[in-house]
């Protein structure tokens, strides 16, 4: 299978005033193309620090970062913002939707930013909506959408650009059970047509969903194992 | 493609914050308006300056003694006919008109009507040259200047007042002339030019126009002169005053000239610095209306911490960023810019139209001041947009 993530002895320190801090200290692990995979850790074990280097939004501080055979350290600030504008599709905890930005424009940014036509862009956001069941919703202001539907306009927005990977952080984490359920539910069929899916959670039961469950102690991973996920829970 | 994008981003910014934009722009629209107000007015009193000594004639001239030359023994220094004479003789096809300069006032009473008479002097064809308007009867010829004819030119409103109709030609009234009480015949009526002095002088005394030989030997202190078209009025003043002084057994440089020509100059130029120091005064105000944008694009940047880092976590370039809040920047002061303008010429119009005088508008000024406007938001809006376009986006994620 292609790899689509290569990562070796990554690790990242924080100068926090006169103190070293090494959020990770040494991490090595391949992610394949189609895989589903849950990154776990308890807060403070580095798990937002890997995933904020998966988004290209860090750079390691030694270490090797290979995201589709590209070395994130030959790039600049530019040339990243194109990467994660291109490869990546973020999903936040916060949904982090634009405010008094209709759902529909929400959608269209990542590609303003990829500098895709008007029209092209309008109609690609169309359908991901409908694809997320937001279809008849275009219009809506984020203030006038539930938890679940934000998280799904954001979903949507993260597909745009048809990224190799989706990055998910806490993607349940403010939504009840049942968006929960709705939004678990999207990220697999994703998954199931050929995404590359990361979701970062503390949570065991998400975790339960994915085929592949990393888990993060002190910014080493200690454990990295398969799982068959149990998609009939509930 | 992106540009209309920004745009339309930073017109739901400037919607979404309506009074507050607003009051931003309001240093904007002050300095704006009041800047054009001030140079719009400035440009209609030079107007209306340069055509009352356009309506004088730019080729008139007036020749006197300089003052502080002044000879004790006076009466060779002044002027006579046969100074007319001399300089018709000597210059006569430069000169286009020359006569001595003779006024003087009178008491008329015709009937019950009583009124006071402004006398002038002149020689023939001054209405023509002045541009005066003569509505009956004709003005001075040669013969009559020459042979002291008891002609005089009137105004319409004098013939209504004492006459109760317009042409009163061939009427007799009586006034006097250096304590000389004459019986003159009215061979003109005439309409007084439109000007902004006629209206600030009363309406009780005329200004009426005898030959100013009328005076009789009476010699005059100042010529009233004007050049022919395609001589330079300075040249030829120099060497008619020259030529004098030499007539005169006086001093060369004893004669000096005022020329309407050089009169105009110096009220412009006096008029120009007047409005351009106003009017740099005005623009500090557009200073203030500059700190006052980059102020509030300062707090909107803060305000906006999280939108920013979503929009870079989503893969706009620090430029991308910067032109965002640029142009946001950019367009709350321009259409400051335009409003102020629209205020400023509105103001300006007003202030004419009650001074009765034409409000001529340039709209190059508009389009200047929603320019310059820009430039100031961009001067002003780059330190917030530098520091938007720089945040961290992970910090600016994590904002609260």
């Amino acid at each position: 299978m292609e790899t689509i993530i290569e990562i070796q002895d990554l690790e990242k320190v924080y100068q926090n005033g006169a103190i070293e801090v090494a959020a990770l200290r040494g991490v090595n692990l391949n992610i394949h193309k189609g895989e589903f995979v849950a990154i776990m850790g308890a807060s403070g074990s580095g798990k937002s620090t890997f995933m904020n280097i998966l988004g290209c939004l860090d750079r390691p501080t030694r270490g090797l970062y290979c995201l589709e055979g590209l070395d994130i350290n030959d790039y600049n600030d530019n040339e990243l913002s194109f990467i994660r504008n291109q490869k990546v599709g973020f999903v936040f905890q916060s949904f982090n939707l634009i405010p008094r930005t209709s759902a529909l424009k929400n959608v269209e940014l990542p590609m303003v930013y990829g500098k895709v036509p008007a029209s092209k862009r309008r109609k690609r956001a169309h359908e991901l909506l409908e694809k997320v069941g937001l279809g008849e919703r275009y219009n809506h202001m984020p203030n006038e959408l539930s938890g679940g539907q934000k998280q799904r306009v954001a979903i949507a927005r993260a597909l745009t650009n048809q990224p190799p990977i989706i990055l998910a952080d806490e993607p349940t984490g403010n939504l009840d059970s049942r968006s929960s359920l709705e939004i678990m539910e999207i990220f697999s069929e994703l998954n199931r047509d050929g995404n590359t899916v990361i979701i970062v959670t503390h949570e065991p039961d998400i975790a339960e969903w994915t085929h592949r469950v990393i888990t993060f102690r002190d910014g080493l991973v200690i454990d990295d194992r398969l799982n068959q996920p149990n998609t009939t829970s509930e | 493609m992106l540009f209309f994008e920004n745009v339309k981003l930073a017109l739901v910014a400037i919607k979404s914050n309506k009074m507050r934009s607003f009051l931003t722009m309001l240093g904007i629209i002050i300095g704006v308006s009041s800047v054009i107000a001030i140079t719009t007015i400035g440009n209609g009193a030079n107007s209306v300056v340069s055509k009352e000594f356009d309506a004088f004639g730019k080729n008139n001239a007036n020749i006197y003694p300089n003052s502080s030359e002044e000879d004790t023994s006076g009466v060779p220094s002044q002027f006579t006919l046969s100074d007319i004479n001399a300089l018709k003789e000597r210059f006569g096809d430069e000169l286009r008109y020359v006569a001595l300069y003779m006024n003087g006032s009178s008491e008329i009473k015709i009937g019950r009507m009583t009124g006071q008479f402004n006398i002038s002097g002149i020689a023939d064809n001054y209405m023509r040259i002045t541009g005066v308007d003569l509505l009956y009867g004709r003005e001075f010829t040669t013969n009559d200047v020459e042979n002291r004819r008891d002609y005089i030119m009137i105004p319409e409103s004098a013939a209504k007042k004492f006459f109760g109709r317009d042409d009163v030609t061939g009427q007799a009234l009586s006034i006097n002339i250096n304590n000389k009480l004459r019986e003159m015949t009215v061979i003109g009526v005439y309409r007084p030019r439109e000007s902004i002095f006629s209206r600030l002088t009363s309406n009780t005394s005329y200004t009426v126009y005898v030959p100013y030989t009328l005076w009789e030997d009476r010699p005059a202190s100042v010529l009233d002169i004007y050049i022919n078209e395609g001589y330079d009025v300075q040249k030829v003043l120099d060497k008619i005053k020259s030529y004098l002084a030499l007539i005169h057994k006086l001093a060369p440089g004893y004669y000096v000239s005022n020329s309407v020509e050089s009169q105009q100059a110096t009220m412009s130029q006096i008029l120009g610095i007047l409005s351009a120091s106003i009017g740099a005064i005005a623009a500090i105000s557009l200073l203030v209306g500059g700190i006052g944008i980059m102020n509030i694009m300062l707090v909107s940047v803060t305000e906006r911490t999280r939108e920013i880092g979503i929009r870079k976590s989503l893969g706009a370039k620090t430029g991308d960023i910067l032109v965002q809040f640029l142009i946001e920047a950019m367009l709350v002061s321009a259409l400051g810019g335009f409003l102020g303008a629209a205020l400023g010429i509105g103001a300006a119009s007003v202030g004419l139209s009650m001074a009765k005088v034409k409000v001529s508008i340039d709209p190059t000024v508009v389009l200047l001041a929603v320019g310059f406007s820009a430039l100031v938001g961009m001067f002003f809006g780059l330190y917030p947009a530098r520091k938007a376009a720089k945040l961290d986006p992970i910090e600016a994620l994590r904002y609260e």
